[in-house]
């Protein structure tokens, strides 16, 4: 699983990679990139190979997911891209058929389609329930290729994994390998967006997947242990697919300043085991804002300062780096004061807030000592005035709250 | 920095949690009326009960419940999840997810997207369909998902049931969007009507927008319809699009349109008050007229 909480030192590798030496890599660093064809509008275009596949691709593509717009992704495939990324739950089917409607005026050479689906899952551990079957599975890939109008497949995630067991769960793998048997699907993949370290190296291991889809983006806590991961599968031949590389609207919205799109979509794409990212567009400027980081991914110096400080616009979350817990004379537990602070002003959730007050066995009287706050948050919360705000909660009584 | 005061006044405690209290409560209040007026609650059921918790899910953190698919609900201005389990003594379940949304009519439109047009649809709430083990309908503001594990032959008359008495507690089930009723009948695709929230036919600057499937003399094609917030709403809109399109023009005033775009093809549409409305990929300019002039007297009657 991932750490929840960081040590000082995986924090600081962890930064240094992600924000330091990761923006600044030196021309001669990164692999030189493939230039071919000239796409409409006289647009070079930079392609990867997405790992022992062999399929060529430009270096962004199109998650569908957001978007009901076949038009939208008509402009995308004109416009060069070739990876369609969607799944059998996005608008319960109706995404696949939309894509179906659009490419079945295209030559079948033409695209790349990946899809996916998750076994039933029980969200508190990450673990399939009963019916997570073998049959399950084959009538989900079924229902693709029937929502699709495809004979097959490109690419079939297992989607949604998020721990080393159901990663390798065999009635799903069964499915999978009869299904590429039967020429249902051409490649499996495995799709995570949490605790991806893990899976990420279940995958590998396994030897069984072709394609790995992760979460990869510049604000990502354990983004290096991610970049390790990556290292590991494109090392073992895999494609490497990145999603969220802005962290999602979820992610965006929480945020209090947006993140520019340009920058965080070259960021994944400075680490070059990174073969394509799918990017959730849904108006034409963005798709267009995308089509320019195809030509040309390398980060201008604005963009490196962007990313730098926007690296650090975290919110209300803390990054559990633990520096405060040296700092603080109190020894007070700063880290879980503030994710209690989280609770009641992102979340409003001021029970679960209350408890883990409770919980922490604070002193009565809390920075009432200091003078002066001693604690200097390295992403810069003001954490005495936070901890002043959110202390108050534990003399409110229980059922004010409940 | 400020020593902070040993012993504040006791308001100023416990304002914040007044301000919250106040911020949860009118919360509360929206999640009802948006019901049609009742307090909001899981029914009981003879023979099922509750397990475990209800879990609640808001807009931070609904994608701990249901992933990447959080994101198309944000964009549908998504409120709150709630999330009830029922079981009985076979050991067989139904699940409830009640998603509210800001309004009835964003609520429609995250059900639109993903309502399916071969389903089998049922009267329950504003509108209902149901497959297998599954049954799903929209209420008001809120968009309530239900499954059912191995509960056997009777599932459809159990989620039924357990729909039927959801809509009830809320004492109204509330209705389609009104504006539907403007779009021409002849050659409309059941249950096709779209809401899109945001981005509308993939412009920015076109906020929000209606779209209809059509089948008509052999021609399939989509009708759409774009309500602005007051006129000067809809001149702004169409002088961002005939921009982008590179039609810019001095004045724009009411009436038809008809350009090219880049990625649509022919677009032709009609600007009238607050309403916006065209149609989509249909080359025979006779039946586009005939049917552009029919959304023109269905939206006339809205007025």
């Amino acid at each position: 699983m991932v750490d929840k909480g960081m040590d000082r030192r995986e924090f600081i590798k962890a930064t240094a990679a992600g924000c330091g030496g990761f923006f600044f890599l030196s021309a001669n660093e990164i692999k030189p990139e493939e230039t071919t064809g000239k796409k409409p509008k006289e647009k070079k275009f930079i392609y990867r190979i997405l790992g022992k596949t062999g399929i060529k691709l430009p270096v962004i593509s199109m998650g569908v997911m957001n978007s009901s717009n076949p038009n939208l992704v008509r402009a995308a495939l004109n416009s060069g891209m070739v990876l369609l990324d969607t799944a059998t739950t996005y608008q319960r089917g109706t995404n696949e058929k939309m894509i179906g409607e659009v490419i079945r005026e295209r030559p079948r050479n033409s695209y790349v389609l990946a899809t996916k689906a998750h076994p039933p899952t029980d969200r508190s551990t990450g673990l399939y329930t009963k019916e997570a079957t073998e049959e399950d599975f084959q009538k989900k890939i079924d229902a693709s290729l029937k929502n699709l109008g495809l004979d097959y497949i490109d690419i079939y995630h297992h989607h949604g994994v998020s721990v080393r067991e159901s990663a390798l769960h065999e009635p799903v793998l069964k499915a999978l390998e009869k299904a590429k048997k039967a020429g249902k699907i051409r490649f499996i993949g495995i799709s995570t967006h949490k605790n991806e370290p893990e899976v990420i190296r279940a995958a590998v291991d396994s030897k069984f997947y072709d394609v790995i889809l992760t979460t990869y983006n510049f604000k990502q806590q354990h983004q290096a242990q991610i970049r390790e991961g990556i290292a590991r599968a494109a090392a073992a031949g895999m494609g490497v697919i990145v999603m969220k590389a802005m962290g999602g609207v979820q992610l965006q919205e929480r945020a209090e300043i947006p993140v520019e799109p340009v920058p965080a979509l070259k960021w994944v794409l400075q680490d070059s085991n990174v073969h394509t990212i799918i990017a959730g567009f849904t108006t034409f400027d963005q798709m267009n804002l995308d089509l320019s980081v195809m030509e040309d991914p390398a980060l201008t110096r604005s963009e490196k300062a962007h990313l730098q400080w926007a690296a650090f616009q975290t919110g209300l979350y803390c990054q559990g780096c633990g520096q405060c817990l040296q700092q603080c004379p109190e020894k007070l537990p700063i880290p879980d004061l503030m994710r209690a602070y989280m609770y009641v002003y992102g979340y409003r959730n001021l029970s679960h807030s209350q408890d883990l007050l409770l919980s922490l066995n604070l002193p009565p009287r809390m920075c009432g000592d200091c003078a002066e706050c001693l604690v200097k948050c390295s992403i810069g919360f003001n954490v005495s005035r936070k901890i002043r705000d959110v202390i108050r909660l534990r003399d409110v009584p229980a059922e004010f709250i409940a | 920095m400020k020593k902070f005061s040993a012993v504040p006044k006791a308001w100023l405690l416990f304002f914040p949690f007044l301000l919250i209290g106040w911020v949860l409560v009118g919360s509360a209040s929206l999640w009802a009326s948006g019901g049609g007026g009742g307090a909001y609650s899981f029914p009981e059921m003879a023979g099922w009960e509750q397990s475990g918790e209800i879990q609640t899910f808001s807009r931070t953190n609904l994608y701990d419940y249901i992933d990447g698919g959080a994101d198309l609900y944000l964009k549908y201005d998504f409120q709150e999840l709630k999330v009830a389990e029922y079981r009985n003594n076979q050991k067989a379940s139904v699940t409830i997810e009640v998603y509210r949304h800001k309004t009835p009519v964003h609520a429609f439109g995250i059900y639109s997207q993903e309502r399916l047009d071969n389903a089998s649809y049922i009267e329950v709430g504003a509108q209902g369909y149901s497959e297998k083990g599954v049954l799903n309908f929209l209420t008001a503001d809120c968009y309530v998902k239900m499954s059912s594990v191995d509960v056997g032959p009777e599932e459809q008359a159990v989620l039924l049931a357990f729909a039927k008495k959801l809509v009830d507690n809320w004492g109204g089930k509330g209705s389609l969007p009104l504006i539907l009723s403007s779009f021409p009948r002849a050659g409309k695709k059941k249950n096709s009507e779209k809401f899109i929230a945001r981005e509308f036919l993939g412009y920015s600057f076109f906020h929000s927008g209606f779209t209809t499937d059509y089948e008509l003399a052999g021609r399939k094609f989509k009708l759409f319809l774009i309500e602005g917030t007051d006129p000067k709403d809809c001149r702004k809109m169409i002088q961002e699009y005939l921009k982008h399109t590179g039609n810019l023009q001095d004045k724009v005033e009411e009436g038809r349109y008809q350009l090219q775009d880049p990625y649509h093809g022919g677009m032709d549409f009609y600007w009238q008050g607050v309403y916006i409305w065209g149609a989509l990929d249909l080359a025979d300019e006779t039946l586009r007229s005939q049917v552009l002039k029919l959304f023109a007297e269905g939206l006339a009657k809205k007025k």
